[in-house]
């Protein structure tokens, strides 16, 4: 008895762990988005007396001229497009950084870590976009996520591309290789464990992005799906079925993501964590 | 590394410039062309304000087929205000936009960011009790939209009927009834601390009493004359809370249960009085349209039965930024807000929840019984006063928590509104307000 104990009990722990932390809030998510208006204000964790899993979510999907839509369309082209820029271009800075030393390296590292420590400001970037024509666009907002993300990119791809023997680039430029193919060719392919890491953890901070479309993005055609969840709730009335309704739709993408790439996840954030 | 050929570098750049080309394709909507002008109209998110919102676009747009509106949301909240401060700080703002008004009205710099009406005709239709609080310096500002509201006790006139008790004129007829109502096994007064704005019905529905007591408060107040701990008729608030909390008058959860949890208990009859804000009744429409009309509402009492005053809420006004390009449009718009169609209009999209300030708007004979109980209160001036949020700027960021603690008996009365005073002197100071440095 005490050696089964000993041998699962950890086990058993952290899987009740999980399931309180996280299945839990996700079956009351899905029990609530299931209920109609007037149990789903109650906000309790039972099961629904009276199934409106439909009727909420055709409500949803129709509300404001089927915002949600557009806000899928929107998101969908915002996530892919910056964390592809952030892949590619965090890579080759990461890549140069780290093979090339030069007495700019301080320079770059400390303006790499000021972009994540200074906090942005709002109405000064709105001024520079403004003044680029790019306000209210979604490239405008594209460049912003780029520019939020980009640091935390470089650092996880320098710490990564340390561990690529430089052997490696040497043998390739012996050969006959130039700088552009040299990257593309050798050095990106093998960065894959950590491109992964870095497209999962950007995605989910971009999709999941609620500030940013909100002031860089105004306008309902504009809207992300973060934007949608304002639809249900506000101060003095909250429709908490379709609220819960919302939220378990858009958090559908991410999930099926996570499934998907599990294993691959796991590899790159062991390969991400080695000191450089 | 040095056998670099220069020559690869354009590739980069170029191939870095087309990717941003196509992604400049990628923008989501497009202009479209025709004759009809189209505005834009920020409104908050609230399901009731985009209902109406849109009945009063589409409306307008069939009196004026060449002019189309177009509904812009924004959020609630401290992150609404600062949505409405950067759009105005970078000329970015709608056509027209819906904001509060009182003293969140005077934080986004009329004189400087609006276009005055003072002089349109419209501003006729508009009645004498709103302009105050759409006025800054010598010019008039905005339209309402919406109706107003107050600030008092809801309250279940089944659990009346059924132990046979009559609306409370004074603060001890209040209690006493309360007690009866506790006898009876059922909540007195329902307080709902999760969602903590709601604790602050005591001090700021009991306003027209202190206004009743001390006709220049607001003004003493602004000029830091008088203070909250030391005015025998403003203490009274916080007092009743205290009272009431010692008195155990509140219902056994009031710690953790949330707004809608308190609506519900009121709606069922579980609890009998719930101190709100006469807003929730859109809600409880929606929510519960069997029993609206089981709801009634009165005014917090105080200890002077003559006069038993409402507070009211004055309804958000609809302002017209500098920045816009079609100020005809958009006057036409207002106008069309400010007239008997426009309050028509949002009737039919919503239903009346309290009357309207524009003249020759008339409520229809159904509205929910609670408004019924407002109405005496608005068509009588010397019987309502505004929230003193509309009458002074000063207004400190941490009511909603010294109430709590208030009600929870963690602070005494006499301390909470100390604290209180202390909380507006840091707003006062960075309004700049004369009498406070």
């Amino acid at each position: 008895m005490t050696a089964a104990l000993k041998r699962y009990g950890v086990g058993i722990l952290a899987i009740a762990v999980t399931v309180v932390l996280f299945v839990i809030p996700l079956l009351f998510m899905a029990l609530t988005a299931m209920k109609d208006r007037r149990e789903a204000n109650k906000l309790e964790f039972s099961w629904p007396t009276n199934f409106a899993l439909i009727e909420n979510f055709q409500e949803v999907l129709s509300a404001r001229r089927f915002m949600l839509v557009t806000a899928f369309i929107n998101s969908t082209i915002l996530t892919v497009a910056s964390v592809a820029i952030m892949v590619i271009l965090a890579a080759m800075v990461a890549w140069v950084l780290q093979r090339r030393r030069s007495r700019w390296n301080p320079l770059i590292n400390f303006l790499i870590l000021s972009g994540l420590i200074i906090p942005p400001a709002v109405v000064p970037t709105i001024w520079v976009l403004q003044g680029l024509g790019l306000f209210k666009t979604l490239p405008g907002l594209i460049l912003i996520e780029v520019a939020f993300g980009l640091s935390f990119c470089i650092m996880l791809f320098r710490a990564f591309i340390s561990t690529i023997p430089r052997e490696l680039d040497e043998a390739a430029v012996i050969d006959g290789c130039g700088p552009v193919r040299l990257f593309f060719r050798v050095i990106f392919p093998l960065l894959r464990s950590v491109i992964v890491t870095v497209i999962v953890v950007q995605s989910v901070a971009v999709f999941n992005d609620f500030q940013h479309p909100l002031y860089f993005l105004p306008g309902d055609a504009n809207a992300t799906v973060q934007l949608t969840l304002f639809n249900f709730q506000s101060q003095f009335t909250t429709a908490y079925n379709l609220l819960f309704m919302n939220i378990l739709l858009i958090t559908i993408p991410p999930l099926v993501m996570y499934l998907f790439f599990n294993r691959q996840i796991v590899a790159g954030m062991t390969a991400g964590a080695v000191k450089g | 590394m040095n056998t670099t050929p220069k020559r690869r570098w354009p590739v980069i750049a170029g191939s870095v410039t087309a990717a941003a080309l196509i992604l400049t394709g990628c923008s989501a909507g497009g202009g479209e062309s025709s004759d009809a002008k189209t505005i834009t109209w920020l409104v908050d998110n609230t399901e009731n304000t985009i209902t109406y919102a849109e009945k009063l676009a589409e409306d307008f747009n069939a009196a004026n087929p060449d002019i189309k509106v177009e509904i812009e949301t924004r959020p609630q909240g401290g992150d609404g205000d600062n949505i409405v401060k950067t759009k105005l700080a970078t000329g970015d703002m709608a056509d027209v936009f819906s904001y509060n008004t009182g003293s969140l009205f005077q934080q986004i710099n009329p004189e400087q960011n609006l276009v005055p009406l003072t002089s349109e005709p419209y501003m006729d239709n508009v009645l004498d009790s709103y302009k105050p609080v759409v006025t800054s310096g010598s010019e008039v500002y905005g339209v309402p939209v919406g109706t107003g509201s107050a600030g008092g006790v809801m309250y279940n006139k089944k659990v009346y009927e059924q132990l046979g008790l009559s609306v409370p004129k004074t603060w001890d007829e209040f209690m006493e009834n309360s007690r009866k109502i506790k006898d009876a096994g059922i909540d007195p007064i329902i307080q709902t601390y999760q969602t903590t704005w709601t604790s602050q019905l005591f001090v700021l529905g009991d306003f027209a009493n202190v206004a009743a007591a001390n006709p220049t408060f607001a003004e003493d107040y602004t000029a830091n004359k008088v203070k909250y701990a030391t005015d025998p008729a403003a203490i009274k608030g916080f007092e009743h809370q205290e009272e009431a909390f010692k008195a155990g008058l509140f219902n056994e959860d009031f710690a953790s249960a949330t707004y809608a949890q308190g609506l519900e208990k009121l709606v069922n009859g579980e609890g009998a009085h719930y101190p709100i804000l006469s807003f929730a009744l859109p809600e409880i429409q929606v929510s519960y349209p069997d029993k609206i009309n089981d709801l009634g509402i009165f005014p917090l009492p105080s200890d002077d039965a003559s006069k038993n005053p409402l507070t009211v809420w004055l309804p958000g006004g609809v302002y017209l930024p500098k920045s816009t390009q079609n100020v005809e449009e958009a006057k036409k718009f207002l106008a069309f807000i400010a007239s008997k169609e426009g309050c028509d209009s949002q009737t039919e999209a919503v239903g009346a929840n309290g009357p309207y300030l524009v003249e020759g708007c008339d409520l229809p004979d159904d509205v929910p019984a609670a408004v019924k109980d407002m109405l005496p209160f608005f068509e009588d001036e010397s019987k309502n006063s505004p929230a003193l949020e509309f009458l002074s700027p000063v207004k400190g960021p941490a009511l909603e928590q010294i109430t709590v603690e208030v009600g929870s008996g963690i602070r005494s009365a006499k301390d909470g509104a100390a604290l209180y005073d202390e909380d507006v002197k840091k707003q006062a100071q960075q309004l700049n307000l004369p009498g406070w440095n």
